[in-house]
């Protein structure tokens, strides 16, 4: 082949290269789920708020217990689904001592008392404030989102989407000493 | 006497009422600007490609009205940015910092475009210069004379 085609193919290359990454860049590589959490080994952030029964609770008041803090919302399909997990590794855990909070937000009080009703969570669950302070604090990108909190207060993982048992069984387990 | 003061009175308080209306309306519309301008500066966390300014997604509305509870607390736009990028990481911005790492992510575009442009000038330069080393006439001016000179003497005698 001659040189100067050469020239002309490594060029014509480097223009595609460019375009396809800017492509992707633009189309594929933009999806929050992709993007893992800048929260991951950082203390978790304090939490003020009022449980839906009246209570007041902060993450103070749980520190040197591991947390599984879950944002949720009614009108979320996902929730649906992962609700029955959560109530029943909470029935599970808490005697053991481990904490399960649920944030709903972006929901109406309403529908987020019919929602705990219809799938008897019976942990602690509270309204995030009109803001979404909370949510917006733990950089929430959807929901479900789960956090999991250790005895220190510093956040081990996240998972986005519905929750399986067997990664709270792992986590808790560990931070149990089960 | 007692008229002229009350309608100077009226006039006075109007005036005040409409300064107070006017500067009120003002510091609104500019917070409402920077609110604008922040806010398309960050990615909308739910959604692909799209800023917060143009999502109407459950979190870029909250994230909307933190912008604005941010600057009526006095904070500048980067302290605002930065609030953003603490809870989310850099990724919520739509355009990545110009600074250290990410310095290179704004230069080597054009430093790639830079290269590829000269490589294709350079190729299309070679090629148009093997054009011209074809094209050239090997003859001389008097030989292509002569040539034709001999073929019309060949049809000539036919």
């Amino acid at each position: 082949m001659k040189k100067s085609n050469i020239y002309f193919l490594l060029g014509i290359g480097i223009v595609l290269m460019i375009f396809i990454v800017f492509i992707y860049g633009i189309y594929f590589a933009s999806n929050p789920r992709d993007i893992p959490s800048s929260q991951i080994g950082k203390k978790a952030f304090e939490i003020h708020t009022v449980t839906f029964d009246g209570q007041p609770i902060t993450l103070r008041q749980y520190l040197g217990k591991p947390i599984i803090l879950n944002f949720w919302a009614s009108w979320c399909a996902t929730c649906w689904k992962e609700a029955h997990i959560l109530e029943a590794a909470h029935q599970e855990y808490t005697p053991q001592g481990a904490v399960f909070i649920g944030i709903a937000i972006n929901d109406e009080r309403e529908a987020s008392l019919r929602f705990i009703k219809k799938y008897n969570k019976t942990y602690i669950l509270a309204p995030d404030d009109k803001t979404g302070n909370i949510s917006l604090d733990y950089g929430v990108t959807a929901v479900p989102e789960t956090f999991l909190i250790d005895k220190k207060g510093v956040i081990q993982n996240k998972i986005l989407g519905a929750i399986h048992d067997d990664i709270i069984d792992q986590f808790l387990s560990k931070e149990l000493k089960l | 006497m007692m008229t002229s003061f009350k309608s100077c009175l009226v006039i006075f308080s109007s005036l005040l009422l409409f300064s107070i209306n006017f500067l009120y309306a003002q510091s609104e519309s500019e917070i409402e600007n920077r609110v604008r301008t922040l806010a398309n500066q960050l990615r909308c966390p739910t959604c692909q490609s799209q800023s917060v300014k143009d999502s109407d997604a459950g979190l870029s509305l909250n994230m909307k009205i933190k912008i604005r509870d941010l600057i009526q607390k006095g904070q500048s736009d980067a302290e605002v940015l930065d609030y953003f990028v603490k809870r989310y990481g850099e990724w919520i911005l739509r355009s990545p910092p110009k600074s250290g790492f990410n310095l290179l992510l704004w230069i080597m575009p054009g430093i790639i475009m830079l290269i590829a442009t000269l490589v294709l000038l350079r190729s299309l330069k070679q090629k148009s210069r093997t054009v011209d080393a074809i094209g050239k006439p090997s003859l001389s001016k008097a030989e292509d004379l002569e040539i034709s000179r001999r073929f019309n003497n060949v049809f000539k005698n036919k």
